[in-house]
């Protein structure tokens, strides 16, 4: 595994020493210099999986698409999305916000007579288990993603915000970080909340988060692709993905929640293994929320999401049936 | 039962600074302490090549040796435990939880440990027999690292994120003063009755009046000066400077420089070796530079990601590693 992680480990320390230290020493800022280094990890690793995704994708794109347009200008604001969300300055406050809290409960429980809650504490042997021990962190955390999804489906408000993610009829494998921000926030103490309970350490598997972002980026790509009757049902595929995102799905009657695994969607009875590549979008969102800028799209976001809790705006497609 | 007595005695007197060096002797093992990666890595010191790698929970940084040299206590922190090793094969004894234990340290006189909770903005001070807690004291922010004072009457620590040191009075349990040092103090060294504290934004160390807490004197060594050491025959004074990618020696009595070291990776704890050699680890190369001061040669070792703390036994081997870990 050294060999593997050892040139992410060099560049960021590279970053580290010739760029952030000095600009930290520069700004009097020398205090955040531990959380800096592990922003560079996030970035370095974040700036990998851009260029590997998008090494294998666009050409994956090129060959089968599901769709052709005669211009991509929609999906330039989803490129600005994956950039702030993998390299920019999501990680970082990810990564001081997880960290610090994650240090200050973690303690709290431990000051009250409590063993805070991992699972290499509950199976010692996974100590020295990477592979098996991430393995099991995935099952768990997917799971966790499933319901957090579906619940962004189930309450109208937070549709609201949600539906910018489907608001993309230009959907390619870009489009996965496309998210509002209040959205992402909710996630992020979703996660939180559950990663505290399982004590995730945040960056012991860098490698398999890659992998794992990887395909939950491939599951969006304008790609005619599947895994076979058996692989559709053992890691989420562009396919099954596509019914997630298809307009007659967007709303709270939606299919195929599952981030990576679809195992959940088999089990609470959402999953759609239909075999059509539909069309993408969300027809009660305002086309600003699909074609309008960064800065337009997180305003339109807002105020669809005032208007649902209001009582004026227009219901999501809660009427429309699973694909 | 002999070979462990002169473990202890020997680990006994690299702890407290008197061991002379001997310049033909180098063998032993180095325990690392990757904080990025939650293990440590055992490296032969013959050889210069890691021969095991133990994982931990989460994120061990620094590490204290009891009093009497028998324990190994590492301390994990996010991980929230103490693991108690054995000094001389690095089996694991027991885990002792212990909120946010960062940086850490045996009074001299053997009656206390204090545990820096960097993340909690606490110092707690245990019973060092029972590791029991006597008291916390909240601090904020950030304490980092911590001096004794020789008479084990003061504990003092620096808190990085409000440019200050903290004394506390180990005889009426009580903060005796705080005061601003200069710019993300981090290493504390007690050296000729004054208190030394490094400073991270800063171009060297503060000297300070441990009575005070008042500042009497700067010393120049290198931009981001962060961790700093004694050598075993108290006459040297060491100090890694984060920015400026140098270690530097100065007089321990004078503070004027000897000689500048090229130390890139951000040098952070250093372990010297019976050899005269100095073993600093490199905390953003993922590698442990051996320093020969006296030819200026460095070597590097790879290591796991982000090593901090580093141990270093000379009287272990590679055979006497626990099959356990």
């Amino acid at each position: 595994m050294d060999s593997l992680t050892y040139p992410f480990d060099l560049a960021a320390g590279w970053l580290q020493e010739h760029a952030i230290l000095p600009a930290l020493y520069a700004l009097g800022l020398m205090n955040w210099e531990e959380v800096a280094y592990g922003w560079a990890l996030f970035a370095v690793y974040g700036a990998t999986q851009v260029v590997v995704t998008y090494a294998i994708c666009l050409p994956l794109e090129r060959w089968r698409p599901v769709e052709r347009w005669p211009d991509s200008r929609a999906v330039t604001v989803d490129i600005f999305y994956t950039l702030l969300s993998r390299v920019g300055l999501l990680p970082l406050m990810t990564f001081v916000l997880f960290y610090r809290v994650q240090v200050f409960l973690t303690g709290w429980v431990t000051d009250n007579g409590w063993v805070p809650p991992t699972i290499e504490r509950v199976f010692p042997f996974l100590l020295g288990q990477p592979v098996l021990t991430f393995a099991i962190y995935v099952v768990i955390l997917d799971f966790s993603e499933y319901w957090r999804h579906r619940l962004s489906h189930l309450f109208d408000w937070w549709y609201s915000l949600h539906s910018l993610h489907h608001a993309q009829r230009q959907m390619t494998f870009w489009s996965d970080d496309r998210n509002h921000l209040l959205d992402d926030t909710i996630g992020f103490v979703w996660f939180m909340a559950v990663a505290l309970l399982i004590g995730i350490p945040p960056m012991q598997f860098p490698l398999l988060v890659l992998l794992l972002r990887f395909v939950e980026s491939l599951s969006h790509a304008n790609v005619r692709l599947w895994f076979g009757w058996l692989g559709e049902r053992l890691v989420v595929s562009p396919r099954f993905h596509r019914a997630h995102h298809g307009l007659m799905a967007a709303g709270l009657a939606s299919v195929n929640y599952g981030g990576v695994l679809p195992w959940w969607d088999m089990l609470f009875r959402t999953a759609d293994f239909g075999h059509d590549y539909v069309p993408t979008g969300d027809p009660s969102a305002e086309e600003v929320l699909a074609t309008g800028s960064y800065a337009a799209q997180q305003a339109a976001g807002v105020r669809r999401m005032v208007r649902t809790v209001a009582g004026r705006g227009a219901e999501p497609a809660a009427q429309s049936d699973p694909v | 039962m002999f070979r462990r007595l002169s473990i202890v005695v020997l680990l006994a007197m690299l702890s407290s600074g008197a061991g002379a060096p001997s310049p033909a002797w180098a063998h032993g093992l180095v325990l690392v302490m990757n904080s990025g990666e939650a293990s440590l890595s055992v490296v032969d010191m013959d050889t210069h090549r890691e021969v095991r790698r133990i994982p931990v929970l989460r994120e061990p940084h620094h590490w204290a040796l009891t009093p009497d040299g028998r324990d190994l206590l590492v301390g994990d922190t996010a991980g929230n435990e103490l693991l108690d090793l054995d000094p001389a094969t690095f089996a694991l004894r027991r885990r002792v939880p212990v909120a946010d234990p960062y940086q850490l340290g045996f009074s001299p006189d053997g009656k206390f440990l204090t545990v820096n909770g960097n993340g909690r903005n606490q110092v707690d001070i245990y019973d060092a027999a029972t590791l029991k807690l006597a008291k916390r004291f909240p601090l904020p922010r950030t304490p980092s690292h911590l001096a004794y004072a020789p008479d084990s009457s003061r504990v003092f620590v620096s808190l990085q994120d409000t440019d200050e040191l903290a004394a506390i009075d180990l005889r009426t349990m009580a903060v005796a003063w705080v005061q601003k040092v200069g710019r993300v103090p981090a290493g504390v060294l007690w050296l000729n009755n004054r208190v030394l504290v490094a400073l991270m934004n800063d171009e060297g160390f503060v000297v300070v009046d441990p009575a005070t807490g008042r500042v009497e004197r700067r010393v120049h060594t290198g931009a981001g000066a962060h961790q700093l050491f004694l050598s075993p025959d108290k006459k040297v004074l060491w100090v890694n400077n984060r920015v400026a990618g140098t270690t530097v020696a100065l007089d321990s009595e004078t503070f004027a420089e000897i000689r500048s070291y090229r130390i890139t990776g951000g040098p952070d704890d250093i372990a010297f070796a019976p050899d005269g050699k100095l073993w600093i680890t490199q905390r953003f190369a993922r590698t442990v530079a051996v320093l020969d001061p006296a030819s200026g040669g460095i070597e590097t070792i790879a290591v796991g990601r982000q090593p901090h703390g580093i141990f270093l036994n000379p009287a272990a081997t590679a055979a006497t590693l626990s099959a356990s870990n």
